[in-house]
């Protein structure tokens, strides 16, 4: 059976810099952080993390009532995400209901907020006659990508991912295997999330965290940096239009890039100890996939999320299998980490960028930790590179890895 | 509770929890047909209006015949009466 092939025709985001690419990449390319400090979240006990790279909720009210009835703030990302990807693709919207289109969105749970507001009206007299019909599918874990296929009227194939940090690679790369074995042509994957107290603080409590910026937000996370002390939660959404390339082709679509590879597996070791075997095997499994050698990739941008453990085994993994000359960066000292929905929000990030013939530097890597040598850090300022092919990387707690490799259109 | 201040109260839930344009709520306007609630909404109306008459109505048989918005303000303000009698 002929594989097809599957080029990305469109992306859209919703960052803390803001709605759309351009405004993520302004952000990126002024060198500013999006990272601050979170009023009201000193009242919770034990929460050490105070810091946080929020998104602004904007313009909701222009999605119909009856299709934002049934979405929390992260379907709202998703879905502003999903029309601007459309959109930047120039897809007919008739397409959408020839059940030929679909999406696969993840996100880490459904709405924290909606969660947290559910338990908070039932909890204090165990009754439910307070709750919304609205709050089960504001909570439930496909609920940013029942709300895109709502709101587009999508007829085609609609999946969730949940695998935290993961979410949005996994999502891709669902949709990139959906549409390499014909059953879709076209299908908006990636992904969304929130952020609120107990996202923070359930990383919080495993002290994942940083905690010691409180104060001096913008100088935190710190991917790869010997003064890095853990990760800062962000929020929004992100999808690409993964499109069948002939189907791309035909309708004189711009392709902004062609996926060559994807792998992702499990550690099978430890739910939240960082794996470089686990994070090796994936690489070299994505790249065996692409049928490429790791000297022929150009660019790795790397998870990073600043945490003590997962920055030293991931530096360790790309030194083992790109060594130190492939230029490597991780956006989340910009935007901190967009959790589920990661993936997507940085790969438009270093499309854009590469568009433009540049690599972004890590921001607020000032000194390599000891731990983080042996890889090409790109540091100070932007890389002005060519980059023809692209590795992401992605991983998440629950021993989850998952890398795509991608050719530049 | 006047009629008056049930008409005033149930029109502001419809126009927060369901956005609609207060020009529309007029007492004939049919809640499902003109002012385009569904079967999701009334679970939202029914909450809505606990809330702000501080009523239970989830499990009342009565609701089932709301039809217009007159009918709400009436069923509010039967409501009402039999709670003053008690």
């Amino acid at each position: 059976m002929q594989l097809r092939r599957v080029v990305i025709t469109g992306m859209g985001s919703v960052s803390p810099f803001g709605r759309g690419v351009a405004a993520l990449t302004d952000g990126i390319e002024a060198g500013r952080s999006a990272v601050r400090k979170m009023e009201g979240w000193g009242q919770y006990l034990g929460l050490r993390s105070l810091v946080g790279a929020p998104a602004e909720l904007k313009d909701e009210k222009l999605i119909p009532r009856l299709n934002r009835r049934s979405m929390g703030r992260l379907s709202i990302f998703a879905v502003q995400a999903a029309q601007d990807a459309v959109a930047d693709a120039g897809l007919d919207p008739a397409l959408a209901t020839t059940g030929r289109m679909g999406c696969v969105v993840g996100s880490t749970t459904g709405s924290a907020i909606s969660i947290s507001q559910a338990f908070e009206t039932m909890l204090p007299d165990h009754d439910l006659t307070k709750l919304s019909s609205m709050q089960f599918f504001h909570c439930i874990s496909h609920t940013a990508t029942m709300n895109v296929a709502q709101c587009l009227k999508l007829n085609g194939w609609v999946m969730a991912t949940s695998a935290a940090c993961a979410s949005a690679m996994q999502a891709i790369g669902a949709g990139y295997d959906l549409i390499r074995l014909g059953r879709q042509d076209v299908m908006l994957c990636g992904g969304a999330e929130e952020l609120h107290p107990t996202v923070t603080g359930s990383f919080d409590v495993l002290f994942a965290t940083s905690v010691k910026y409180n104060d001096t937000p913008d100088q935190t996370p710190r991917p790869f940096d010997r003064d890095r002390d853990g990760l800062v939660c962000g929020e929004g959404g992100g999808i690409l239009v993964l499109e069948d390339y002939e189907h791309a082709v035909k309708r004189g679509a711009p392709i902004l890039a062609e996926i060559l590879g994807y792998h992702t597996c499990s550690s099978g070791d430890h739910v939240s100890e960082s794996s470089r075997p686990a994070m090796v095997t994936c690489m070299h499994e994505a790249l065996r996939a692409a049928q490429l050698e790791p000297g022929q990739v150009d660019y790795v941008n790397a998870h990073a999320t600043a945490t003590m453990q997962g920055d030293k085994e991931e530096a360790e993994a790309i030194a083992e299998v790109f060594g130190a000359k492939v230029p490597v960066s991780s956006l989340k000292g910009y935007i901190g980490h967009t959790l589920g929905a990661s993936a997507a929000i940085e790969l438009a990030a270093s499309f854009a960028g590469i568009r433009k013939g540049l690599l972004y530097p890590t921001l607020n890597l000032q000194n390599v930790s000891p731990e983080c040598q042996g890889v090409g850090h790109i540091m100070g300022g932007a890389l002005k590179r060519e980059a023809r092919v692209v590795v992401k990387n992605s991983f998440a707690f629950g021993g989850i890895s998952a890398v795509l490799v991608c050719r530049m259109g | 509770m006047t009629k008056e201040e049930i008409i005033k109260l149930t029109n502001k839930v419809f126009e927060d929890a369901f956005e609609i344009d207060p020009e529309k709520l007029t007492p004939q306007a049919k809640i499902f047909d003109e002012l385009g609630l569904d079967s999701l909404d009334i679970v939202d109306l029914i909450v809505a209006l606990q809330k702000q008459f501080k009523v239970q109505i989830r499990e009342d048989e009565r609701v089932r015949t709301i039809r217009t918005l007159e009918d709400v303000y009436n069923f509010i303000l039967i409501l009402k009466q039999e709670e003053e009698k008690k």
